[in-house]
């Protein structure tokens, strides 16, 4: 049963209020989506934490889980950005400002953000995986949720500059001085000032420190693989190094089975584990 | 409280619950028994103990149901169901132990499903005990048994020309209420015969540390092995009372979302829009199966996920047992340390 009184599989009612393209090839597509009823948008901001996904649905299409990329100060509205890639995520990229959607969510368990309070923050992520990330450097970044961490620094790779999602804020980020963010592209191009190279490498190159810190790692599958034993090199214990997963999703809420990573399902239990937490799991990935 | 019923009765009775209940009972379909509702020309299945080919499970969570229905404009509503106060009679120990283990799935805390819910709500479950051996089953050699409980409401055993009831739960006591009181000596006889159908069934194989050994023989070429011959049907999936995996689907012409049952055995399972599948082979779905069953169910709740039913042995179509798999499997390195 949902807070509005539907089933659990039944997708509460939202409107498309802004719809834009990341990327220049049109491969990336944000939608910013409204709430039709004020007590979904109420319940929906009283779950809400970082880091955690929804089911957005397409009437005769199907669903696609999407990671939520807004924080909750950003205003009362929800943020995805889909990667066309299958059926429903080509129906998504369809919609317009107006155009209705379902949404079943928010889902998971979303970033420990009380247990990283006081503790510098490596936020490394590559490609469209970014969104989550976005949403957490969002959340941190904001002058009422800043004083309770310490160092950020940000590693952001794409394959190219193109690719970058949330150009704005990343332009942004570049010049803010509260903030390190070292952005990398994998196809060197005229005129980037920035790395060139794939993320393990990238942070290699920059080594933060595992100090007092906690990385969080959230990328395709290949980076993730390569990411983390970078990172355990650099001394980082698998208590402090995070990641969010993906499997094939269906029903969102550790029932229909297909998720699961050994005992844990990953719509339910995750999609954030540790890594020490996923030494513990089959490598089923 | 136990009472007995005379064979000879029996139809009478099942006629006269239908009043107010929908009765499902095994009847023959085909080659097979099957859960079906009673009519008036209904037959129950007779015969050595044998189970149904579809599980019960379908009576919870049917093959293909809609979960939500599409109105105009773009919304969304739940999908309706009319579910009718029902007896399944009939219904073996070990598929009632299935039927029980998937209420750990289907109904969590402040995570229910509302059909299998309100199904199990409505349903009263009596089971018919086995009183021989059947021919593939091995429930005792994973900790359940011929006569197990679980959650029935009421539970018969056969002694010859009349059934011994015990009844478990308010309801149960119900259904039989009128019959006469079963005596001491009735109800030690039909002990006797728990007790030795128990004893009869064969040790399939040794549970001990298996758990262990199939976790951590998990990039083994044991694997390939057992899934050598398996041809990716799924049908031990299908037809197996505790695996409850289910694809959600839009059928665009009846506007409707609906669930059917799906397997892990087939490769677009877990096969992701990238491209990417973590199970691309039948190895690693063999895998995922096996260990659902002997690891995972027992990490979560602390019991094995097969309850021993024997049909994934009977229906397999290149004859793959999973007993010889499990018998294979204990030969598997293991070391104690690791699993503390």
């Amino acid at each position: 049963m949902q807070p509005n009184g539907h089933s659990l599989y039944t997708p509460i009612p939202m409107h498309v209020l802004h719809a834009y393209y990341e990327s220049p090839d049109r491969s990336l597509k944000t939608l910013e989506l409204s709430f039709d009823h004020a007590e979904d948008s109420q319940a929906f901001f009283e779950a809400f934490n970082p880091g955690q996904f929804c089911l957005l649905s397409v009437a005769g299409k199907g669903e696609s889980a999407l990671g939520v990329a807004n924080a909750a100060w950003e205003g009362d509205f929800v943020r995805f950005t889909a990667q066309n890639v299958g059926s429903v995520t080509a129906a998504l990229h369809k919609l317009n400002a107006g155009d209705p959607v379902g949404m079943r969510g928010p889902k998971g368990n979303g970033f420990p953000l009380n247990d990283w309070k006081g503790k510098n923050l490596v936020i490394i992520g590559g490609g469209c995986a970014f969104s989550t990330l976005y949403a957490l450097t969002k959340h941190v970044h904001h002058e009422s949720h800043r004083d309770d961490y310490g160092k950020l620094t940000l590693i952001y790779g794409t394959r190219t500059s193109g690719l970058c999602m949330y150009k704005h804020d990343i332009a942004a980020w570049h010049e803010d001085e509260d903030m390190e963010i070292h952005q990398a592209i994998d196809i060197p191009e005229d005129n980037w000032q920035y790395h060139v190279g794939y993320v393990p490498d990238v942070v290699k190159q920059v080594a933060p420190s595992p100090e007092n810190a906690v990385a969080i790692v959230c990328g395709p599958p290949i980076m993730t693989k390569f990411t983390l034993p970078a990172l355990v090199d650099l001394g980082f214990s698998p208590e402090n190094i995070f990641t969010s997963l993906e499997k094939r999703m269906k029903c969102g809420v550790g029932k229909c089975g297909r998720c699961n990573l050994g005992p844990q399902y990953i719509c339910k239990d995750g999609p954030v584990f540790s890594l020490a937490e996923l030494n513990a799991l089959p490598a089923d990935l | 409280m136990n009472h007995i019923l005379e064979k000879h009765t029996l139809q009478d009775l099942l006629q006269s619950w239908r009043q107010d209940y929908d009765v499902y009972l095994p009847q023959k379909m085909e080659n097979f028994s099957h859960f079906m509702p009673l009519t008036e020309t209904s037959v129950l299945v007779d015969g050595d103990p044998h189970n149904t080919r579809i599980p019960p499970k379908a009576l919870f969570l049917p093959m293909n149901e809609a979960l939500v229905k599409f109105t105009r404009f773009g919304g969304y509503e739940d999908a309706k169901h009319e579910i009718q106060s029902r007896i399944v009679f009939g219904i073996r120990p070990c598929d009632a132990q299935a039927v029980q283990l998937l209420d750990t799935s289907f109904i969590q805390e402040d995570n229910i499903d509302p059909l299998w819910s309100e199904r199990r709500e409505k349903t009263i479950t009596i089971g018919l005990g086995c009183h021989k051996p059947c021919q593939t089953g091995f429930c005792t050699t994973v900790g359940y048994g011929p006569f197990d409980r679980a959650d029935l409401d009421a539970m018969l055993t056969d002694l010859g020309e009349t059934y011994l009831v015990e009844t478990f739960s308010e309801a149960g006591e119900g259904c039989f209420l009128g019959l006469p009181v079963a005596s001491e000596e009735i109800y030690n006889q039909a002990l006797d015969i728990q007790r030795s159908a128990h004893d009869q069934m064969p040790v399939a194989f040794e549970t001990e540390n298996l758990k262990g050994k199939l976790e951590q023989n998990f990039k083994s070429d044991y694997w390939d092995t057992v899934s050598q011959s398996c041809l990716g049907c799924g049908v031990c999936t299908f037809l197996c009372p505790t695996c409850f995996c289910f694809d959600i689907v839009d059928e665009t012409q009846r506007r409707e979302r609906v669930r059917n049952w799906d397997s892990c055995m087939f490769r677009t399972y877990s096969l992701e829009a990238s491209g990417h599948n973590p199970r691309p082979s039948r190895v690693e779905r063999t895998r995922q199966r096996l260990s659902h069953k002997y690891v995972y169910w027992l990490d979560q709740v602390n019991q094995i996920g097969c309850t021993g039913c024997g049909r994934c042995v009977r229906y397999c179509p290149v004859g793959l047992d999973i007993r010889a798999m499990l018998r294979q499997a204990q030969t598997l390195p293991f070391e104690v340390s690791h699993a503390a």
